[in-house]
């Protein structure tokens, strides 16, 4: 599995950001984990490749570090 | 729905802790919750073949590839307000993030805060209703179990009166929760209603109502950004209020403000402190005094706004002229340059901001500490101003709001008391007749009489009939949302329980009540669900009003506070004239359309702003709002402050945009502004009671002003911007009399509109108090505690007399007589540890929370623990002077507190004098952590103006076990 | 590339144990098992302070410079991993951390270690991310969520700084500067040293 192209739409809970109440309309997100029982294991340079992204999230939260 | 709660049965152990749950099938969460109790170190745990946290694959907290919804909602425990953003799949709630946006918390939380999603997996919660027979924990239906009660009290009422029925609500429900409560004991016919605020600040709300206008902490958190001394006195906001001391420690570093913290206790805030001052328990006013009589010698206060806004300055210079720096350190055991040093800082570092919490209210003389606090504030002008401030820091997530509705013994919601007058505006918000009203209760006279407070209930179904002014003791108990382990006493509290015919308790969990007693037969336990799984809005200590909504249905069967008061007042004959103007769907009653109720109603205290719409939107917007200011400057609630916190005047349409800082003349009063509040008349003694050359900003009136009535309106010619509608409504409210409706009453809020219109707050503009004539002591003064080490104070500084108050006797001399002190050397204290709240029933069931504070414990000086042969660590027997009260604990040693002083937190119960009291709960809901309670220990002593229980202050004697 | 690490500002925590409990309930620990935990020092006595603590994810890792059966891996932005599969329980890793990380449940009657669980900096296991079977080993992967460890984002004060090392030694030079007076990061130089570059 190229796990690279996973991530990208891969946020576990981002993609119901659209909040509660938007939700039913954005129902149609697509079952994103859909790896079975049967869990893959990672190769070694999917192991250590950068997962850490300036996402919206964590800018957030160092803005209210700075706070 | 709830597709992955597997509600297995809870560990019942013998020791501290449960033993291993049997077994159970191998989900994830019952393998953790056994390997996790087997790791805690206790029980044979069955060896778990490999562990490597390896689980079904599917059983992860999320399913993938299930829709994830977002849900806000607001932390239970204190009163920060802290947002809480719950992640929900197949109507479970399976993850926690932070907040960013909320102006209030900024994404944290404190370990409570963080592990509230466990509340809601709730192993350990009351599952269905339950009743005891003959002593065995019996389950029953829902419909069964209101029919009972239902019988049961009205029997009750038959034989005895509505008086014998003492109605306990909760500083956890929901405002509209809160109202309802209160409503129905008004429809059942008592005044005897109460709630936890007795118990932490009724002495704050009497205190600064009684000096300024309204009984409230007059800035926010977030204004203590602008603080440049910041005092903090009888309060461990580190561990009761976490998320506070994220404003407090920003104050500290921007400002490079000062940090002074009194406490007689070296708590996790002092660690903080720039300055720490060690006080005897139960000398805050000498203190207090101490500090003015340097401040007036050196003619550090605040003259002119002295002269224009406080009445009665100049008696308390008369009374603080006798602490000198000798007599202070005489009395509080501070070092007379200490003073002198706190003094100064707080002087001169202004805006300086004065934070307290429940070691200045829980006393003997709470009112009057709080009182002495106030008086502090105004002569070095800090009240109505930025970074200033009385910020009394409220207990639960919603003490504020349910003081607010009139869970008290003294009023009806919104602060209109009991008179006839309240009694016929809440009628005619309500819908109902008001003579209708009146033949709820036994008479007119206890309609208007003050009921039993919380803290004496036992007493009052203990008394003899003759010894007690009402028709006849109390017979049943209502306990909805309430520990049973916070209040002083237990030996006694216990007795009364007992005597009790029946005793109702409604609650997410069993709590103290169900087990602490011998009771066999007339207990009934009802599953109430948390504030996470009902709508509703909770108003935080700065007064921001916070809408949460429902996370998921209320699990297992559990109900919503609203449904089980519908339910019960259908039963009880009066259900459908308390919901005449409610709408209730299926039973259920709609908190938003209580809410419009409140808003109609409430106009004394300016909550008529905040609709439902208007607090959702603010919820919806949060990140527009400053972080300090409170104030959103861009989108659909700019120029409004987060939360409307109250007063929000006038119906929601006037926009009106809440109040920030209490009595601030800096601003429009349509801009948050404020003066002191014209309560208490405009003259006393010949003196003019209204402010004389300070208004607020824009007032078209340039000096005092009494509060705003029809007539008022008339004589300023005001009245013609009244709307036909307007005067229709004050004229029908007013009948013989239109020119005395008041803008409290005036339902039309036409009153309110115009006041604020020519730039005047509807309340008036009066001075503050610092003389209260009404109280037992006008000015404060020093009353050494009934249980004191210092017998040589006793005589210069007594206690005061005995006498009687909310229909019970109310003892002071005669007990502070006996000298118990050689028995008994050494000063008992209590307080709060972070991971547990109140009563500690709900958050020992946590075991996220449960495993990182274990053991109840006692903290004992160093040279105390020498001289006793107390190693730490050790068990210990802690005696009480009352009723041979005793407690076994462990013992730590610390010189966190002072010498001659024990400290306990106050959150444990399960144990009774060494024994474990486990299996008094029903079947899998016994918390994980048990102990022995503080107030096994506490002793007698009330405040006078609000029966406050004395927690602070008691003796004890400490033994190795 | 950023360089992951954590730091604990001292003068801001409160020993609230937001850390702990957010971990908690982000990984659902069990009992017994504290990735993260508050030490105070000078407990009741002036200078009295408290620190938040789990794995540094170190630079030059001593866990995984000792281990006999090689089960650490560090990712090219500093967080340090372990695969469960290889771990033997040995408890050597325990030894070597300055820090006290590394945490063993008990497996059976007599004492006998489970495989060991450390603070994964919530990036997850060797497993694909975000699986069902990496969080049930493992815990949450919030790192490849876009997001960073939850005990960081609840921090009640704002104490402990979790993301990139640049950005975080920043957001607290500008602290101690506002403040004039600093206790420094604690662990700070024990786990990153000077050669820790982001």
């Amino acid at each position: 599995m190229d796990a690279e192209k996973k991530r990208a739409g891969l946020e576990r809970r981002d993609f119901l950001r659209v909040m509660g109440a938007g939700a039913a309309g954005a129902a149609a997100a697509v079952p994103l984990l859909a790896a079975g029982p049967a869990a893959a294991v990672e190769t070694a340079d999917q192991r250590v490749k950068q997962r850490y992204r300036e996402t919206d999230h964590v800018k957030k939260y160092y803005a209210t570090n700075r706070f | 729905m709830l597709v992955k709660r597997k509600p297995t049965a809870a560990g019942r152990g013998t020791g501290m802790f449960g033993s291993v749950a049997a077994a159970a099938p191998m989900d994830r969460r019952a393998f953790l919750k056994r390997s996790g109790l087997a790791a805690g170190g206790l029980a044979a745990a069955g060896a778990v073949s490999s562990m490597s946290m390896v689980g079904k694959a599917e059983a992860g907290p999320t399913t993938p590839g299930v829709e994830i919804t977002r849900k806000k909602s607001i932390c239970t425990h204190c009163s920060v307000g802290c947002t809480v953003t719950a992640e929900v799949q197949n109507g479970v709630w399976v993850g926690q993030e932070p907040s960013w946006d909320s102006p209030i918390n900024n994404g944290t939380h404190c370990a409570k805060g963080a592990a509230v999603r466990e509340l809601v997996h709730g192993d350990r919660r009351l599952k269905y209703p339950m009743k005891l027979v003959d002593g065995q924990w019996t389950r029953l239906s829902w419909e069964k179990a209101i029919d009972e009660i239902g019988a049961k009290l009205l029997e009750i009422r038959e034989k005895s009166s509505p008086e014998s029925v003492f109605w306990l609500g909760s500083a956890k429900f929901s405002n509209e929760g809160a109202y309802l409560f209160r409503k129905m004991a008004a429809f059942w016919g008592t005044n005897t209603v109460d709630h936890q605020a007795r118990i932490c600040h009724s002495t704050t709300v009497a205190g600064v109502a009684n000096t300024w206008g309204y009984g409230a902490m007059t800035n926010s958190y977030n204004d203590i950004h602008n603080s440049k001394a910041i005092l903090i006195i009888g309060g461990n906001p580190a561990e009761a209020h976490p998320v506070s001391l994220q404003h407090v420690l920003r104050g500290k570093e921007i400002n490079k403000a000062h940090l002074i913290v009194v406490d007689p206790r070296f708590t996790r805030t002092a660690a903080h402190a720039t300055e720490y001052v060690r006080l005897r328990p139960g000398t805050d006013i000498p203190l207090v005094w101490g500090m003015l009589w340097h401040i007036f010698e050196n003619g550090w206060e605040d003259k002119s706004y002295i002269e224009q806004r406080v009445h009665g300055m100049d008696k308390i210079r008369a009374e603080v002229k006798k602490w000198t720096p000798q007599e202070v350190e005489r009395v509080t055991g501070v070092p007379g340059d200490q003073v002198r040093k706190v003094a100064e800082i707080m002087a001169k570092n202004r805006p300086s901001t004065l934070i307290w919490c429940m070691g200045i209210t829980q006393h003997t003389v709470g009112t009057a500490n709080v009182r002495a606090l106030s008086i502090l504030q105004l002569a070095l002008g800090n009240i109505g101003v930025a970074g200033g401030g009385a910020n009394i820091f409220r207990g639960h997530c919603n003490v504020q709001g349910a003081t607010d509705f009139g869970l008290d013994v003294t009023s009806l919601p919104a602060y209109y008391g009991l008179t006839e007058g309240a009694w016929k505006h809440w009628s005619r918000v309500w819908g109902v007749d008001y003579e209708w009203m009146k033949r709820r209760f036994v008479s007119q006279k206890f309609m208007e009489a003050k009921g039993i407070p919380t803290t004496r209930w036992f007493d009052a179904v203990l008394a003899k009939p003759e010894d007690i002014e009402q028709p006849s003791p109390v017979k049943a108990m209502m306990v909805f949302g309430h520990g049973g382990n916070t209040v002083t006493r237990m030996p006694e509290m216990r007795k009364g329980l007992e005597a009790l015919d029946l005793l109702v308790v409604a609650d997410p969990h069993p709590t103290t009540f169900a087990s602490v007693s011998g009771r066999k037969n007339g207990t009934y336990l009802l599953p109430i669900c948390t504030q996470f799984e009902a709508d509703g809005s909770r108003t935080a200590s700065n007064r921001s009003i916070q809408w949460g909504d429902r996370v998921v249905e209320p699990i297992f069967e559990s109900k919503n506070d609203y449904d089980v008061m519908y339910a019960l007042a259908m039963r009880l004959g009066f259900g459908a004239e308390m919901f005449k103007r409610i709408k209730v769907v299926n039973g259920q009653p709609d908190p938003e359309d209580i809410l419009r109720e409140i808003n109609y109603g409430s106009l004394s205290t300016g909550y008529s702003g905040q609709s439902p719409e208007r607090l959702r939107l603010h919820m919806e917007h949060q990140a527009d709002f400053d972080r300090t200011t409170l104030k959103a400057s861009s989108g659909p609630c700019a120029g409004e402050y987060y939360g409307l916190p109250w007063p929000c005047w006038g119906t929601a349409e006037l926009k009106h945009p809440g109040t920030h800082i209490l009595y601030d003349t800096s601003k429009h009063v349509m801009e948050g502004g404020g003066t002191f509040r014209a309560r208490f008349g405009v003259e006393k003694d010949g003196a003019n009671l209204l402010a004389e050359g300070s208004w607020s900003k824009g007032s078209e009136i340039e000096d005092g002003y009494p509060e705003f009535t029809y007539g008022m309106l008339k004589k300023l010619g005001w009245h013609t911007d009244l709307t036909e509608a307007e005067r229709t409504v004050i004229e029908k409210i007013g009948g013989a009399n239109p020119d005395g409706v008041s803008w409290a009453t005036d339902l039309s809020t036409g009153i309110i509109r115009v006041a604020l219109r020519h730039g005047c707050s509807p309340f008036g503009n009066a001075k503050a108090r610092a003389v209260a004539w009404n109280l037992p002591d006008p000015v404060p003064v020093h009353r050494e505690p009934i249980y004191t080490s210092r017998r040589d104070l006793v005589e210069q500084y007594p206690t005061l007399d005995d006498r009687r108050d909310f229909r019970v006797a109310h003892l002071g001399k005669s007990l502070q007589a006996k000298d118990v002190t050689k028995d008994f050397p050494i000063i008992l204290t209590s307080g709060r540890l972070v991971e547990y709240e109140g009563g500690g029933e709900e958050t020992r069931s946590n075991k996220w929370l449960a495993e990182l504070q274990q053991e109840m414990f006692v903290e004992v000086n160093t040279q105390d623990a020498a001289r006793l042969g107390v190693k730490d660590g050790a068990q210990v027997w802690v005696h009480g002077p009352e009723g041979n009260s005793r407690a076994r604990m462990k013992a730590l040693v610390t010189d966190r507190v002072g010498p001659g002083v024990a400290f306990m937190p106050f959150h444990f119960a399960g144990f009774w004098e060494g024994e474990s009291q486990r299996s008094a709960y029903p079947p899998g809901t016994d918390p994980i952590v048990l102990g022995e309670s503080v107030n096994a220990l506490t002793t007698y002593g009330y405040d006078p103006v609000t029966y406050m229980q004395e927690t602070k202050c008691t003796l004890c004697r400490i033994v190795a076990a | 590339m950023a360089r992951m690490k954590f730091l604990c500002d001292a003068e801001r925590c409160i020993e609230c144990n937001a850390c702990v409990t957010a971990c908690k309930n982000e990984h659902e620990v069990p009992w017994g098992i504290n990735r993260r935990r508050v030490v105070t020092l000078n407990d009741g006595k002036p200078g009295e302070r408290s620190i938040s603590m789990a794995c540094m994810h170190c630079t030059d890792a001593p866990c995984m410079a000792v281990c006999p059966v090689d089960c650490f891996y560090k990712t090219d932005e500093g967080v340090v991993l372990h695969s469960k599969d290889l771990c033997i329980g040995c408890g050597y890793c325990f030894y070597a951390c300055p820090f006290g990380a590394p945490q063993y449940p008990q497996v059976g009657n007599f004492g006998s270690r489970g495989k060991m669980d450390k603070c994964t900096f919530c990036a997850g296991g060797p497993e694909d991310d975000m699986t069902p079977a990496e969080y049930s080993k493992y815990g949450a992967n919030r790192l490849a969520e876009g997001k960073l460890p939850l005990c960081a984002e609840m921090c009640s004060t704002k104490a402990l700084l979790a993301g990139d090392g640049e950005i975080i030694a920043d957001i607290y030079k500008e602290r101690a500067v506002r403040r004039g007076y600093g206790s420094g990061a604690w662990g700070w130089s024990t786990a990153y040293k000077d050669k820790a570059t982001t």
